[in-house]
């Protein structure tokens, strides 16, 4: 790439440089930016454009073993009246935001009580252990412990509250309940870290003012700090939302979207339609649909998030 | 720093019994599966589970040997070191573009390369599987190496975006009436106040990189390409089950790296995570 900067201080000290080359290093210097940010442009157009084209292609045609058959809208009208999508859609829908509101209230509640805790700051990196563990041993950790080798059914035996082991494999509820739990002990702390930090930005003083005026502690985190730390929350729940809806590993590992699809989320829906049954072309309308969801929602939802979070 | 005073309307032992109850809760799963690693077989499925196992390395010794395991981390560590370095030479430059011109389209492309996070490896995963089939890539370290770079892309860009904003611009313009060019201020002024946050973003990366699951499963279909965090899902004796005091071994043996790192950039982690969003 050559070097607009250089090439302008040249042509302004050069004796008389043409007409034509001054132009082209000033039209140079409107494009370096957008050279810059070239690469990284294409790159992700090829990981996303590239597909998003391919997968609404494909949506179109019945592609199983052999040749591409086109079917025109016969992949989208299966869908709509395919339970198992809907059931997916809703699975996903439940599990991610009784997750979600549960791993808020608690990490908030836990930054609350840690964020000016001189003990817990040097300790904090205890909090964070779980979201260190990579995803699929995470969900060993809670097979074994649920469902495997039944630690978490003995454990209440011990202490008398049941009479026999939990079946928890058999039950949806008790299933999806599992999935969120591993969740929450995993994730709970990204919110955590990133609460406390938003927290220790604040102002002290402003605390100190309230707090001098007879304000109660509580009172202060709810009517000052908490509304001041409104653009982070919002930013660390589309994240950790993100995740949450895309949830594969813990789906794949623990449940296989079990009992009766009771815990099959979309991505687990797509996965299986695509690599088990070999269902490409229905897989990939469901992707299709997927993919109009989340442009809506990051249009909607994520842009102000972040035009807000960065101020 | 923080007052250590007792504040008003709180009492400190329903402080401390709150937060200790919760680090009781994140440690005990963590401890009793690292018992699991140390166990033998025989003693991880049994009618009543037992908490005071017999020590034993069986786990450490078998995932030597009946499993490529130097392989895998070979594997993991070729494909993130790739990624990692694939992301810095793209997301600095365009970082730097973002973050110091102004022009138009500028914020329409930075959401842009944010809005690519939000994409469920799910809905891109059947074209990227062919993308690589018909590339010849199935199965490789450099098809892992490529899309793991495109995960973390937009992470990288946004966190470095977020710390040369942080940067003064007097800085820029000293070094500019001296002639510099925009390359070399870019070089020898922005990176270097800037390492931290580079450092952090390149962390972040690597720490998904490893967690990476659903495309590694479809581009990995045999050993030659797993990784740790797919290995683990195939640490099966056929019959047998699964092995969970190997999988147990294998999650510390990628949890330690990733712990000491975090330790190391911890006072940036919260900024790193939300993509710069918040300044710890």
């Amino acid at each position: 790439m050559s070097d607009p900067a250089l090439t302008e201080t040249g042509a302004a000290t050069a004796p008389a440089p043409t007409g034509i080359r001054r132009r082209r290093s000033k039209r140079m210097k409107t494009l370096f930016p957008y050279l810059l940010v070239a690469p990284a442009v294409i790159y992700l157009l090829g990981i996303t454009l590239y597909p998003g084209i391919y997968a609404v292609v494909q949506s179109f045609y019945a592609v199983k073993f052999g040749p591409w058959r086109p079917v025109g809208f016969e992949n989208y009208a299966n869908l709509m009246g395919d339970y198992q999508f809907w059931g997916a859609l809703w699975n996903t829908f439940v599990i991610g935001s009784i997750s979600l509101t549960i791993q808020c209230v608690l990490a908030l509640t836990l930054a609350f009580y840690a964020y000016r805790d001189p003990w817990v700051q040097g300790w904090r990196i205890i909090f964070l252990i779980p979201m260190l563990f990579m995803p699929s041993a995470v969900a060993f950790i809670y097979k074994l412990a649920f469902l495997d080798a039944r630690v978490f059914s003995d454990i209440l035996i011990r202490l008398g509250l049941i009479d026999g082991n939990l079946s928890i494999q058999s039950s949806i509820w008790g299933s999806r309940a599992l999935l969120i739990l591993a969740d929450v002990w995993q994730w709970t702390p990204f919110l955590f870290i990133i609460f406390v930090a938003a927290l220790q930005g604040q102002d002290e003083e402003v605390e100190e003012a309230a707090r001098l005026d007879g304000a109660k502690w509580g009172q202060i985190f709810w009517n000052i700090s908490l509304p001041l730390m409104r653009p982070v929350i919002a930013v660390a729940l589309i994240l950790r939302g993100i995740d949450i809806t895309t949830m594969f590993a813990n789906v794949f590992i623990i449940t296989k979207g079990g009992p009766a699809f009771g815990t099959e989320t979309i991505s687990y829906f797509i996965y299986r339609t695509g690599f088990k049954f070999f269902n490409f072309g229905y897989a990939s309308a469901a992707s299709v649909i997927m993919l109009i969801l989340t442009i809506i929602i990051a249009q909607l939802v994520v842009k102000r998030a972040f035009r807000s979070g960065r101020a | 720093m923080a007052s250590q005073r007792r504040r008003k309307g709180e009492s400190l032992f329903i402080r401390y019994l709150i937060l200790g109850t919760w680090a009781l809760f994140c440690l005990a799963p963590v401890l009793w599966f690292l018992s699991i690693g140390l166990r033998p077989r025989t003693e991880i499925i049994t009618p009543q589970p037992i908490y005071w196992p017999t020590f034993s390395l069986d786990a450490w010794h078998m995932i030597w040997s009946d499993w490529p395991m130097a392989k895998y981390l070979r594997n993991s560590v070729l494909a993130i070191i790739g990624s990692v370095v694939i992301d810095l030479v793209l997301a600095i430059p365009a970082a730097f573009s973002l973050a110091r011109y102004e022009y138009r389209g500028r914020d329409d492309i930075g959401f842009y390369i944010l809005s690519t996070r939000m994409m469920a490896p799910a809905i891109v995963a059947i074209p990227i599987f062919f993308l690589f089939r018909n590339m010849g890539l199935l199965d490789t370290v450099w098809a892992l190496m490529l899309v793991y770079a495109a995960i973390n892309l937009s992470i990288v860009t946004w966190i470095i975006r977020s710390y040369m904003i942080d940067i003064p611009k007097e800085l820029e313009d000293a070094a500019r009436t001296d002639g510099a060019s925009d390359l070399r201020i870019l070089w020898e002024i922005i990176i270097p106040a800037i390492l931290p946050g580079i450092i952090t973003a390149a962390v972040i990366a690597a720490i998904f990189a490893i967690n990476e699951f659903l495309f590694t499963l479809l581009i990995a279909s045999t050993p030659n390409a797993y990784t740790m965090s797919v290995a683990l899902a195939n640490f099966t004796g056929g019959s047998d089950g699964l092995i969970y005091n190997a999988i147990a071994l294998v999650a510390f043996l990628a949890f330690v790296p990733v712990f000491l790192v975090v330790v190391a950039i911890q006072k940036h982690l919260s900024r790193g995570l939300t993509m710069g969003a918040v300044k710890g």
